[in-house]
């Protein structure tokens, strides 16, 4: 048998290890959830930069199709992830906002590339339409300006040919 | 009627310049930028379980799997960005205000995001069934819906419709677009549903 201090030392304890339990739990709850709370908001702003890194290469004149296909990879994941975080499932919120990101990442990455790619090509381009269009511009220039003085030529020359008629007045 | 000299130079002239103007029209067209016409806008829409507007699921019961194609269409001129928030109702809670370009004050129960590039379209298949449905008298009572595979909650209540005879919900999709400065989703003004009687 159990004397009385040792009973009440034993549910001590007992109530000791409940509480730790419960107030640990639920630590360790929250902090899962403020983790996938945090790895959500970084998938969010991977997802958006690389979006924001797609329609500027887009606008360079790029093609990023290629990309788009794998942004919504990247958006379902997210998706995904939001709905497992409301359900509270942190663990699995977790796992698919870090691939979103890991895509959003890569996406953002090769959006640049593409963008800078593409800016350079514009560049070369327009540098060869001006060359073309300043030789075309001399050339059409040269031409007209000998058009004018052949044409003015054979104009006075006809003119000299031509006999002056007497008319009545 | 007789030209003078000086009228033919005044047509080599205006000549010479249309001339310079094609010959330098290649520099000119990265220099000049004209606005891009028409309208821009997107298009949402559902298909039935046969990918036709058609058989979408009307009367449903509790327990049984039901499906429809959700597709949208972006010609706003670039790649785009795309949420859509699927909402539940019954016939008195608050539908989208395409007058003042407002979405409903329900909270969404689940969410679907989508890039498209400008003329292309993107479709996803959106399976849902009713986990809880009880009905008192007039009245019936959904709690529980799982949309593609994810369980969500909901506590919505219809009342006997005796116009119609039946017990009414609306499961609708609303399209929100990314705003780059906002940094957040904006609702497009679009939005499209279904009307589902529930018969148990």
């Amino acid at each position: 048998m159990l004397s009385a201090t040792k009973l009440r030392f034993f549910y001590a304890m007992v109530l000791f290890f409940v509480l730790s339990w419960v107030l640990m739990s639920s630590v360790f709850a929250s902090s899962n959830r403020e983790l996938a709370f945090y790895s959500i908001s970084e998938a969010e702003q991977s997802v958006a930069l690389a979006y924001d890194a797609v329609l500027n290469a887009e606008r360079a004149g790029a093609n990023v199709s290629g990309l788009l296909v794998r942004l919504n990879d990247a958006a379902g994941l997210l998706s995904e992830a939001r709905m497992a975080f409301e359900a509270g499932n942190f663990d699995e919120s977790v796992r698919l906002s870090r691939l979103s990101s890991g895509i959003g990442g890569q996406v953002w990455d090769e959006a640049e590339t593409l963008r800078v790619e593409a800016s350079d090509a514009a560049a070369d381009r327009v540098w060869l339409f001006f060359a073309e269009s300043v030789l075309a511009v001399a050339f059409v220039l040269f031409a007209s300006f000998a058009g004018y003085l052949y044409f003015k030529r054979w104009y006075y020359r006809r003119l000299l040919k031509m006999r002056p008629r007497v008319g009545q007045v | 009627m007789t030209f003078r000299f000086q009228d033919y130079r005044t047509l080599f002239l205006g000549a010479s310049l249309i001339s310079v103007l094609l010959a330098a029209s290649p520099v000119l067209s990265t220099v000049v930028s004209f606005p891009r016409g028409g309208e821009r806008f997107s298009e949402l829409w559902l298909l039935g379980p046969n990918h036709m507007a058609e058989d979408y699921p009307f009367n449903v019961r509790v327990g049984e799997n039901y499906s429809v194609y959700l597709g949208l269409s972006n010609h706003m001129g670039e790649a785009m960005y795309y949420a859509v928030y699927v909402k539940f109702r019954n016939q008195s809670q608050p539908l989208p205000n395409s007058t003042l370009s407002q979405p409903s004050s329900l909270s969404s129960l689940y969410e679907l995001r989508a890039f498209a590039a400008d003329g292309g379209t993107w479709e996803k298949l959106v399976t849902f069934s009713f986990l809880e449905f009880s009905r008192f008298g007039n009245s019936s009572f959904v709690k529980g819906l799982v949309i593609n595979d994810q369980v969500v909650h909901v506590d919505s209540s219809a009342v006997w419709d005796v116009e119609h005879v039946g017990l009414y919900y609306q499961l609708f999709f609303e399209l929100w677009l990314y705003d780059v400065p906002l940094q957040g989703f904006v609702f497009h003004n679009r939005f499209v549903g279904i009307w589902i009687n529930m018969t148990g």
